[in-house]
């Protein structure tokens, strides 16, 4: 059996008049009605019991010492703390156009000190429906306040998560160099990238994106990303080929019942044998610059994982020298739109490239970034920017 | 008495749904309260301060209006206008009446009170 809730505390009234007989008169009446009133004889004492007591409704006289109805109205309208009070004035001001002085310095209606008992009745129950609707509604935002800042407290662990996967900038490998940089769209990218290490002159790297932006494609991310590391690799695929590896992701990872899908670029850097091997699956943001100015982009015609579940990943293998620069990115670095809309493209990025030439490493990656959030006119990126660049310097 | 220009007992009473006791007390405030805010019209109008005088007649006004004393609100009124126009010679003449008014109300409140036929 549930107990019987408690009987609700009758609305608060706060009168404030300067004239005892007429706030001996209103308190009477608001009392017959049932509500808690609270009395003060002018402005400053009103408003501190105001602010005090949060009553449900102000009745409010024009005319004060010290402090005018009005002026009384436009302190609480500065005051955030108390500024969706109700407020009734009372006034003898009957005009129209003192009436649209009150309204305009802040109280909600008007009574005339005239009106019957009826009429009072009426506009001070009108005046607690609003003063309940705004109360209602502050207590909604307050919980949706409070519900959004536990949300981003989690997102930002979350991201702080994400981001300790990511490599370490440095020596990857005797005489290569990595940096990074990784700017997600929202607290929580889908982008993400790392390398593998595979023995003393052996690394794999990859960059993966996840469609969609936010908590999904970063939870994906991260799955995939486990898929990929250097021991789960050796058990479940048992190979460092690239092609083999991104035919077994294919098969682990099946679009999502919203059709959600990732795009990855996997390569294969050999020292010893001075090569690059690499397979991509609908990844179209990587290339060489070679040592010599040409830049060769790393495109393999090949679907994004998990559209098809027997698709074969087919690798390709390039030859390396000392002093190229290998980039993995995401499109959202180059296919950011300009507020005309016209994006940036490719094209514009390996001109960028080319123009910083043997710049290093670390100020062409920042420097593009640069040219990049130019060209969108502003630093926040509609989609997430991952950028890793490989410099053989050996 | 019905329509009784100095104090409409029967007006004042419908104001409040007929509560004896509000009235009463109200009739009680203004008998410590309302020579205090005639004395407080007469100080404005011999300082020659037409602001202050017309606050006080205001006040007065405002509680006269509350206790159906029709005569006195009527002379309340007309001193809160002639102040706001700063006429401070028309508002010598009304100020006497005022009290002169005031001291009726004043004295059919105490009867009112003596005989109890608020309470």
């Amino acid at each position: 059996m549930s107990l019987p809730s408690p009987p609700a505390a009758p609305p608060t009234v706060l009168v404030v008049d300067d004239e005892p007989v007429a706030r001996v008169s209103l308190t009477a009446c608001l009392k017959r009605l049932g509500y808690r009133v609270l009395e003060a004889g002018d402005g400053p004492a009103g408003l501190a019991l105001l602010r005090r007591e949060r009553p449900d409704l102000t009745i409010l006289d024009w005319m004060m010492p010290a402090m005018d109805g009005p002026t009384f109205c436009e302190q609480v309208r500065c005051d955030p703390a108390v500024n969706s009070s109700q407020i009734l004035m009372m006034t003898g001001h009957d005009q129209p156009e003192q009436i649209a002085e009150g309204l305009a310095r802040g109280a909600d209606d008007f009574l005339s000190k005239a009106a019957s008992h009826q009429e009072l009745t009426a506009r001070v129950q009108a005046g607690l429906r609003a003063a309940t609707l705004i109360r209602t509604l502050e207590q909604a935002t307050e919980e949706i306040r409070h519900k959004q800042e536990v949300l981003e407290r989690e997102l930002a662990s979350a991201a702080r998560y994400v981001e300790s996967l990511l490599p370490v900038s440095g020596p990857v490998l005797p005489g290569v160099q990595l940096v990074h940089a990784y700017r997600p769209a929202l607290t929580l990218g889908g982008d993400l990238f790392n390398i593998v290490p595979w023995g003393e002159h052996v690394l794999g790297l990859y960059l993966l994106d996840a469609s969609g932006h936010g908590v999904s494609p970063a939870l994906r991310s991260a799955s995939l990303a486990t898929f990929l590391r250097r021991e789960s690799l050796l058990h479940q695929v048992g190979s460092t080929d690239p092609g083999v590896i991104l035919t077994a992701a294919n098969q682990q990872f099946p679009l999502t019942e919203d059709g959600n899908y990732f795009t990855i670029i996997f390569a294969r850097l050999d020292l010893r044998s001075q090569t690059l091997a690499y397979t991509t699956a609908g990844h179209q943001g990587a290339f060489l610059h070679r040592r010599s100015g040409e830049v060769s982009w790393l495109t393999s015609p090949n679907l994004p994982l998990g559209f098809v579940a027997s698709n074969t990943y087919h690798t390709v293998e390039l030859p390396v020298t000392p002093g190229d620069r290998l980039f993995l990115l995401s499109d959202g670095l180059y296919e950011v739109p300009a507020p005309s809309g016209e994006l940036w493209g490719r094209a514009r990025l390996e001109a960028t490239i080319r123009a910083l030439d043997r710049r290093p490493l670390t100020e062409v990656i920042s420097r593009t970034i640069d040219a990049a959030t130019r060209w969108l006119g502003h630093d926040r990126f509609p989609d997430d920017v991952a950028v890793m660049g490989l410099e053989l310097t050996a | 008495m019905p329509d009784d220009p100095i104090f409409n007992l029967e007006a004042a009473l419908d104001r409040v749904e007929h509560d004896r006791e509000t009235v009463q007390l109200m009739v009680e405030v203004f008998l410590v309260h309302g020579p205090t805010d005639l004395a407080a019209t007469q100080a404005a109008l011999a300082a020659q301060d037409a602001v202050a005088l017309s606050r006080a007649a205001h006040r007065l006004k405002g509680a006269l209006l509350q206790l159906c004393a029709p005569a006195a609100l009527a002379v309340a009124t007309r001193l809160e206008a002639v102040g706001n126009a700063g006429d401070l010679q028309a508002a010598v003449d009304v100020c006497a009446t005022l009290e002169r008014e005031l001291r009726r109300l004043w004295a059919a409140l105490r009867e009112v009170l003596h005989k109890g036929r608020a309470a």
